[in-house]
């Protein structure tokens, strides 16, 4: 048996999304039963299940010093903070 | 029998074919082996209650009566059981999984065909019914025949799955038993063909998917009367059909 991954996509220009996974024997299993386990009202009209083992995944560590990087955040905060201090120190 | 009378036994038989065979695919829902063939397999039989309750309402508009849902019930559950027009395939009851999964194959096998039959009826109707119902029969053999294609590889399974055969086989040409006044409906153009005529490519389907020769146990499941099943409840019936009108039965003025 292999775990297999499901993505389902609405229509219209949705992206395919994350919907849940199941266990098969092959891959043609895998998509006759995601179809009624996550398909069955209508939830996307097409289907993608793909086997975990064969998603490349990376270390759990890989992404972790990304969480400490504000300056990388678009929200313009530590400009506005500047500007304010200049407006301030101009009085 | 009138065209009418004839169109609607025919229709009847059909009907009576699907509802019972959707009742009891529906009852693996719980129990079937994993969560996901719950679903499927449930899923599946509720086509089928479709298929039974869309060709029930066309029985009613013969009739000339109106196709409300409380008219489509009494005939799907009120009727005597002496005018039931199903097989005896669909009245067995088995909590074998290996002998649901085979009579779902060897079912929906026999229901593309015969949905074949009327998908030029002249019944516009029917034709109607059966251009969505083809469409569902597609998902339900490739359901079928993907799980029959991974367990005849295991010898331990494949063996459940051939006993199953044996057991059901029997039951496979009162399936192909023509409802009275079939040949009147084939001459007014309802249906295409012979629901007989189908027996023999059934047969040679079901050899070639479980691998063996059927034929030898294709005995009658009545030898004394190999004739008119249709007509005639098998011992499964009255159980089932008392189980599926338990909750009906406690208030049958009940509006649901």
């Amino acid at each position: 048996m292999h775990v297999y991954e499901v993505f389902v996509k609405k229509d219209g220009r949705d992206e395919f999304r994350h919907a849940g996974a199941l266990e098969a024997a092959n891959d043609e299993l895998a998509v006759v039963l995601a179809r009624e386990a996550y398909l069955r009202r209508a939830e996307g009209d097409r289907l993608w299940v793909v086997r975990r083992d064969h998603v490349v995944a990376a270390a759990d560590d890989f992404v972790g010093p990304n969480a400490d990087k504000p300056h990388r955040h678009h929200d313009g905060a530590a400009v506005a903070a500047r500007r304010k201090a200049s407006r301030q120190s101009q009085q | 029998m009138s065209e009418q009378g004839a169109i609607r036994e025919f229709l009847l038989a059909f009907a009576d074919d699907e509802h019972l065979m959707g009742q009891q695919h529906t009852e693996w829902i719980g129990v079937a082996p994993f969560l996901e063939e719950d679903l499927a397999f449930s899923s599946i039989g509720q086509d089928e209650l479709g298929h039974a309750a869309m060709l029930y309402e066309l029985v009613l508009e013969l009739d000339g009566i109106e196709p409300t849902d409380t008219a489509v019930d009494l005939l799907a559950f009120g009727r005597p059981s002496h005018a039931y027009r199903c097989c005896h395939l669909v009245e067995y009851v088995t909590e074998d999984w290996a002998e649901a999964l085979v009579r779902h194959w060897i079912y929906d096998a026999f229901e593309e065909k015969r949905w074949h039959l009327v998908a030029g009826s002249s019944v516009p109707k029917l034709a109607a019914i059966a251009g969505k119902a083809l469409q569902e029969e597609a998902f339900h053999r490739r359901h079928a025949d993907a799980l029959l294609d991974k367990l005849l590889e295991a010898p331990q399974a494949r063996k459940r799955i051939l006993d199953a055969l044996e057991a059901v086989a029997p039951m496979v040409p009162g399936l192909c038993e023509a409802a009275a006044g079939e040949a009147r409906a084939v001459a007014e153009g309802a249906t295409a063909g012979a629901t007989a005529d189908l027996l023999e490519p059934l047969v040679r389907a079901i050899d070639e998917r479980f691998g063996r020769s059927t034929a030898a146990g294709l005995t009658a499941d009545d030898p004394a009367d190999g004739q008119a099943r249709r007509t005639r409840r098998s011992g499964s019936f009255e159980p089932l059909m008392a189980r599926m009108r338990e909750v009906l039965d406690f208030d049958p003025e009940a509006v649901w």
